[in-house]
């Protein structure tokens, strides 16, 4: 009965079909409100979050690259005591832009000739005239011609701070310290030879330490420079070195080249005597040979007597001397007027394997073992048989460099251990190397009072410096012209040690073709002219270097005077 | 019930507060590191201007400058062996004190003699030794010169020795050569030996002078 009726269950009215479809909407729309919003607050709250991650950790505005230390874009080069040898700093820079120059081309070229008298006035104007993009007017420009330039007011003109590599000391050690090329990479000497370390920003923060100490160069440059003048020499030569450790303290090579502008330097000057080029020094080997034959036995003392004639035939040649004896006389006294006839007996005794055996044990047969790149190689007899060896062991026939030699007597006074020779200080940044022996400590210890004797007595009496103790050999040798040994034209040397008693430098000094002059008496032999230049440096430096001067104290000179012939 | 109605807004309001914080403290560390980095590129151009009046400096004066200037003015040179000295003591022998010659001054004694001790005197660093005599410790700093009587009766027993220790020969022959001359003298010269070598030692035996020839001849010819 209670049954609904069709009339009852009657079909949803429009009305409500209507709500239910706007709910249905309206939930979407919610949906999709909803997901705007958050899509929005999304991305507000990611531009509020980079807001806040800038504020906190971001940069501010001008704020500048931290640095906390000057690092230069090319490292320093300085000497033993810190002392600049090679900087960069910034430099002014005049460059021009022809394509830019909008004012009056004519005008710009003479003004230009005017303030930078270099290039002339029509080369400034084809310059400018050339089309091309850019030319430099000059570089390390002055500041009074970078303002004059600047008030020309010509916006082709490019005024550009670059850095540019200064030597302070010009012309001071430049072939040890060399000069860069135009992109700023070595091109001689440490320069070159360091390049890597100078220029990788890691390391260019620490400065290259030479083991150069400038005072000591500056003393034997200008000595040197000073008898290159006097006898109108050439060219000239110079080393100073650590006895013990192999450090070069100078070295120099005549005529001198300025390395802040290296476009200027002749081949001549960058050519390096010291340690590219090899000479044949003469007498100044003959302390080797007489070492050899001390450590191989044959020689038992200063006292041993050989025959010294005045002339002496061996092997289809004849020897001679220039102080001939003419009688029997003690290896004291063939050291001490440097008797070619004596030491060529003694090198005879040698031998030739041995001979060439200490040789290539004191590095004379290879390239000189240094950093720099400009290191010469020794020349040696392309037939090494008796004679030769006779002939090396008074240093004929052998061409070694300057260094070299230098090399060759620190071997042989630091007890006869050869270390090998180095321009950068030696300390905790670079320990000294192991060194390797070549003569006992006996004969280095006897080689003392005989180099002295040589002082004292003989042929290098004007190398004295008075209270320093120096001891040495003089060497003449004949220069080969065209093959031939030249009777008149020499290359003179000295390798001197001091104080003898404790030997702790060694220096050597070479003249190349010096004339004869009035003080000399015409001669043009060593004990004249390259000996006073050691004696004079030696008097400078050594109280730089530390060493007391003391008029009694001298080496063990009882050892070789009692086989000396006093002149009647 | 307000309150607590009101919590969600206190909680919004708290965090905005704390973050507002650390905002502010951040934006305050921002601000000191800026000004740190501020010092140190200061610090750093500072280095720069140093190295580069350095540069110039050194370059102004390198050592071939120097050189020239002192050939050409101030002309100094290196110092000789002999201007360098080794120590203190070398310093002082280069200068001597003034010895000075005071002939007037009277002679002082550096102690005065003291009346001799009643009891020894005991040393201090060794008690059981003797005690030492007085004189040993009056030491006077000055030439002890001899009274003149004493000094010349000394003479005369070393005169008297000498002819002692001759033989008695050369006494007789010395009598005989006077005697030869001045016989008067004889007793005198016995009483008087000593004045006899005086003589003798007037006259040089050496030396040609006619005066002391017969002198000379006598003591000669007795030999």
């Amino acid at each position: 009965m209670n049954a609904p009726t069709a009339a009852l269950v009657a079909p949803r009215p429009e009305r409500l079909r209507l709500v239910g479809q706007r709910r249905q909407i309206l939930s979407l729309m919610h949906q999709r409100l909803m997901l705007g919003m958050l899509v929005y607050a999304g991305v507000v709250a990611l531009i509020v979050l980079r807001i806040l991650y800038l504020a906190a950790f971001g940069d501010h505005a001008g704020s500048r690259p931290t640095v906390s230390a000057y690092i230069p874009e090319r490292g320093d080069i300085v000497d033993r005591d810190g002392q600049p040898l090679a900087r960069t700093i910034d430099a002014w820079s005049i460059g021009l832009h022809p394509t830019k120059v909008i004012g009056d081309k004519l005008q710009l070229a003479r003004k230009l000739a005017q303030l930078m008298p270099e290039k002339s006035e029509a080369e400034y104007f084809a310059m400018l005239r050339s089309g091309k993009n850019f030319f430099y007017l000059r570089r390390r420009a002055a500041p009074d011609v970078v303002e004059a330039v600047n008030a020309l007011g010509e916006p082709g003109i490019a005024l550009n701070r670059e850095p540019e590599r200064l030597y302070p000391q010009t012309f001071l050690a430049a072939h040890v310290i060399g000069f860069t090329n135009i992109d700023g990479h070595g091109a001689y000497g440490a320069e070159r030879a360091f390049d890597k370390q100078l220029s990788d920003p890691a390391l260019r923060g620490q400065p290259v330490q030479l083991s150069i100490s400038m005072t000591v160069q500056q003393a034997l440059e200008h000595e040197l420079q000073d008898a290159m003048t006097k006898f109108s020499a050439i060219g000239a030569a110079g080393v100073v070195m650590d006895v013990h450790t192999g450090e070069v303290l100078a070295m120099t090579s005549l005529p001198a080249m300025n390395p802040n502008a290296p476009g200027k330097i002749t081949p001549d000057q960058m050519f390096n005597r010291a340690a590219l080029g090899v000479y044949e020094l003469g007498s100044t080997f003959k302390p080797f040979t007489l070492a050899m034959a001390m450590d191989s036995g044959v020689v038992s003392g200063p006292g041993q007597m050989y025959n010294c004639p005045d002339a002496l035939p061996a092997y289809g040649h004849i020897i001679h001397d220039t102080h001939p004896f003419g009688r029997r006389c003690s290896v004291a006294e063939i050291m001490m007027e440097s008797s070619n006839i004596g030491m060529a007996q003694m090198a005879d005794q040698v031998g030739t394997a041995r001979q060439k055996a200490f040789l290539k044990k004191m590095g004379f047969l290879d390239r000189v073992e240094i950093e720099l790149k400009e290191r010469g190689r020794s020349l040696t007899p392309s037939t090494w048989g008796p004679f030769e060896t006779m002939t090396v062991g008074f240093g004929q026939g052998i061409a070694v460099a300057p260094l070299q030699l230098a090399m060759g007597y620190a071997t042989l006074f630091d007890g006869g251990v050869y270390h090998p020779p180095t321009i950068l200080k030696i300390g905790p940044n670079h320990p000294l190397p192991p060194g390797r022996r070549v003569f006992t400590a006996d004969t280095s210890y006897r080689m003392r009072s005989l180099l002295r004797l040589v002082v004292m007595k003989g042929t290098g009496k004007n190398a004295n410096a008075p209270g320093y103790r120096v001891g040495g050999k003089t060497g003449t040798a004949q220069k080969v012209i065209n093959g031939r040994y030249s009777q008149s034209i020499n290359i003179t040397s000295f390798a001197g040690v001091f104080p003898m008693d404790d030997p702790r430098y060694v220096i050597v000094v070479m003249l190349d073709e010096p004339k004869a002059t009035k003080e000399t008496y015409g001669f043009t032999t060593a004990g004249w002219n390259v000996a006073p230049v050691v004696g004079k440096t030696i008097s400078r430096i050594a109280p730089m270097l530390g060493i007391a001067p003391d008029m009694h104290r001298e080496p063990d000179m009882s050892e070789v005077l009692p086989y000396v012939q006093e002149a009647k | 019930m307000s309150v607590r109605s009101f919590h969600s807004v206190f909680m919004a309001s708290a965090v905005a507060g704390a973050a507002l914080g650390c905002y502010l403290v951040s934006l305050r560390v921002a601000s000191e590191r800026a000004a740190l980095e501020d010092v140190e590129s200061t610090i750093v151009q500072t280095q720069t201007d140093i190295r580069l009046l350095q540069t110039e400096v050194g370059t102004r004066s390198r050592l071939t400058q120097l050189e020239r200037w002192n050939a050409s003015a101030l002309d100094l040179s290196a110092p000789g062996a002999s201007q360098i000295l080794g120590d203190k003591f070398q310093l002082a022998t280069l200068v001597r004190p003034q010895h000075k010659l005071e002939v007037e001054a009277p002679v002082v004694l550096a102690a005065a003699p003291a009346p001799p001790p009643s009891q020894p005197l005991a040393r201090d660093s060794d008690p059981d030794a003797a005690p030492a005599p007085s004189g040993d410790l009056l030491h006077t700093a000055s030439l002890k010169v001899e009274p003149h009587e004493a000094s010349a009766r000394k003479q005369a027993t070393v005169k008297l020795a000498e002819p002692k220790a001759q033989p008695a020969k050369a006494v007789a022959a010395a009598e005989k050569a006077t005697g030869k001359k001045t016989g008067e003298k004889v007793a005198a010269a016995e009483t008087k030996p000593v004045t006899r070598p005086v003589r003798t030692a007037k006259v040089d035996p050496l030396a040609p002078l006619p005066g002391g020839k017969s002198t000379a001849k006598g003591t000669r010819t007795d030999r």
